[in-house]
């Protein structure tokens, strides 16, 4: 997948300001819900922001780990907005997101089992023929880990992508939110995974709790989280490489400065 | 524990607080799972209540933020979200507001909630283009009375009875704030986008009959026949095409079609 260089969220209180202020950036990443509606605005700017910047698709609702059939109107939907912003590439979680008909609206954590590969090996074929296109998995924060779990997350996630023939994308944040939650070396995990198929890096902010820190999108990214995406880089390469804010959004040009330390460590490594 | 039953499970323990998954869950001997539970269980609501502030905004502000905050908490113990857009939810939040408020200030609270609902609706409604005023130039005499007209995508029409535009005025700083939650003269209001801009104003009961009737499929025939019922017939033809000079220059009308001509 093509290097897009270092990007950020597309968020509506940075909407007048990218198209006013034209910032370099390799690439927005459109929030896949926030257009999933009929018409209007959100859909105005983003068909203007498009024009300037590449543009990438990262969902939350694809609910790809769920035990429920696949929502066929999301997929529906989804399909029309790939079909209209022809993205270069669609994300979402390896999660599931809710059963029953209910949406918990939460990125919800898999068992790392071989039970859970084969259930989502079939569910994301079945997306990437919709598509007609591979699409990017991202490795989510969690806070609980499961008894069943016969395998570590990072061998869950290379199998799954083997089998699967999707990619992944990474983020280190939640790799080192999980590192803390969870009692594993972060490193282990950038050892474990197929280099060959991480498309993307997501960095973000967290929350430190007692005794386990919530993946929160509402701060700076924090030092250790910078230093394990130094090292994210020295294992795989230049990687289309994002932040993330969800909440507590800074003026754009605060997070243009967040994003060229990004840059500038990636530098480092690239020039080692 | 299949992963059908682990999910079923740990989503029950969401919604209901219920003890369900601990069972399964590594690391009870640590002493925070209850914590880290919680992140799910307390997220979820978070995560409702605040999506909940985005299109309840004026309500919000209205009942203060802890009032808003206890009805949404209550809202979101009984209704869980069933779409897979987090934009969806809380479409029947006045229901409970009018029940948990009494009165004639829970009925102007009632619709203040689906006031901004409707505003809501508009804001990500479908584009269309509105119909140019000199489109309707080349309408042959003959035809004007089979000619029918479409709204346009993101008109919704909704009839008040309590001054809760006005609040939604004074929380959205348009206006000073109104003496009480009070009843008002029944009104048809109207609410409509001229691009990505929301638009909205009353009407009388005149345009309000009008508007419903082209919004049925009324030709301007039939709705020259529909006035005829409440104005002077000598009127009738001026007013029909008065509305409709309105609409067009607000932009209300998307296109029109001349009955039985194909195309």
């Amino acid at each position: 997948m093509r290097n897009l260089g270092f990007g950020l969220g597309l968020r509506p209180d940075h909407y007048e300001a990218l198209l006013a202020d034209r910032p370099r950036l390799g690439f927005v990443e459109a929030l896949t819900e926030n257009y999933l509606i009929p018409g209007g605005r959100p859909l105005h700017y983003l068909e203007r922001i498009r024009a300037r910047y590449p543009v990438v698709l990262h969902g939350v609702s694809l609910s790809i780990g769920s035990t429920a059939p696949l929502d066929a109107r999301y997929l529906a939907d989804l399909k029309a907005l790939v079909d209209r912003v022809e993205p270069q590439w669609v994300s979402d979680h390896l999660c599931w997101t809710g059963v029953d008909g209910i949406n918990l609206h939460d990125l919800m954590p898999m068992p790392y089992t071989g039970e859970a590969i084969r259930h989502l090996v079939p569910r994301i074929r079945q997306v990437q023929d919709l598509l007609g296109r591979r699409i990017l998995l991202e490795n989510v924060s969690s806070y609980v880990a499961y008894r069943s779990s016969d395998m570590t997350e990072w061998q869950f996630l290379a199998e799954l992508a083997s089998e699967a023939d999707c990619l992944l994308l990474l983020d280190v944040n939640n790799v080192y939110v999980n590192s803390v939650n969870h009692g594993f070396d972060p490193d282990e995990f950038l050892r474990g995974i197929p280099a060959d198929r991480v498309a993307q890096i997501h960095l973000a902010g967290h929350e430190r709790q007692e005794s386990f820190i919530i993946d929160t999108h509402d701060a700076p990214v924090a030092d250790p989280v910078w230093a394990l995406y130094q090292r994210s880089v020295r294992r795989l390469g230049a990687v289309s490489t994002m932040i993330e804010r969800d909440a507590n959004i800074p003026p754009l040009g605060e997070l243009l400065d967040e994003l060229a330390v990004a840059e500038r460590l990636a530098g480092v490594e690239a020039a080692a | 524990m299949s992963l059908v039953s682990l999910q079923r499970d740990f989503q029950q323990e969401v919604l209901t607080r219920a003890p369900r998954v601990a069972d399964d869950l590594a690391g009870a001997e640590r002493g925070d799972l209850p914590a880290r539970l919680g992140a799910y269980v307390e997220g979820y609501r978070g995560r409702l209540a605040e999506a909940l502030g985005v299109p309840y905004g004026a309500l919000r502000k209205v009942m203060g933020p802890d009032a808003f905050d206890d009805l949404a908490r209550a809202y979101i113990e009984r209704n869980p979200s069933r779409h897979y857009n987090i934009r969806y939810y809380g479409a029947d939040l006045w229901q409970l507001v009018v029940e948990r408020n009494p009165g004639e200030a829970g009925a102007a609270l009632g619709e203040l909630a689906r006031w901004e609902w409707l505003l809501a609706d508009v804001f990500d409604a479908p584009d269309d283009a509105p119909l140019p005023m000199e489109a309707l130039a080349a309408v042959a005499p003959t035809d004007w009375p089979n000619a029918a007209f479409t709204l346009r995508a993101s008109l919704r029409r909704v009839v008040l009875a309590t001054n809760a535009v006005e609040w939604w005025r004074w929380a959205n700083d348009l206006a000073s704030a109104p003496a009480a939650l009070a009843p008002a003269p029944e009104a048809t209001w109207l609410a409509w986008r001229r691009g990505t801009q929301t638009f909205f104003r009353s009407m009388s009961p005149l345009e309000a009959g009008a508007v419903e009737a082209v919004a049925g499929g009324a030709t301007f025939g039939d709705l020259c026949e529909k006035l005829a019922a409440d104005v002077e017939e000598t009127e009738v033809a001026l007013r029909a095409a008065s509305f409709l000079r309105t609409w067009l220059s607000e932009e209300l009308i998307a296109s029109f079609a001349i009955a039985g001509h194909a195309g």
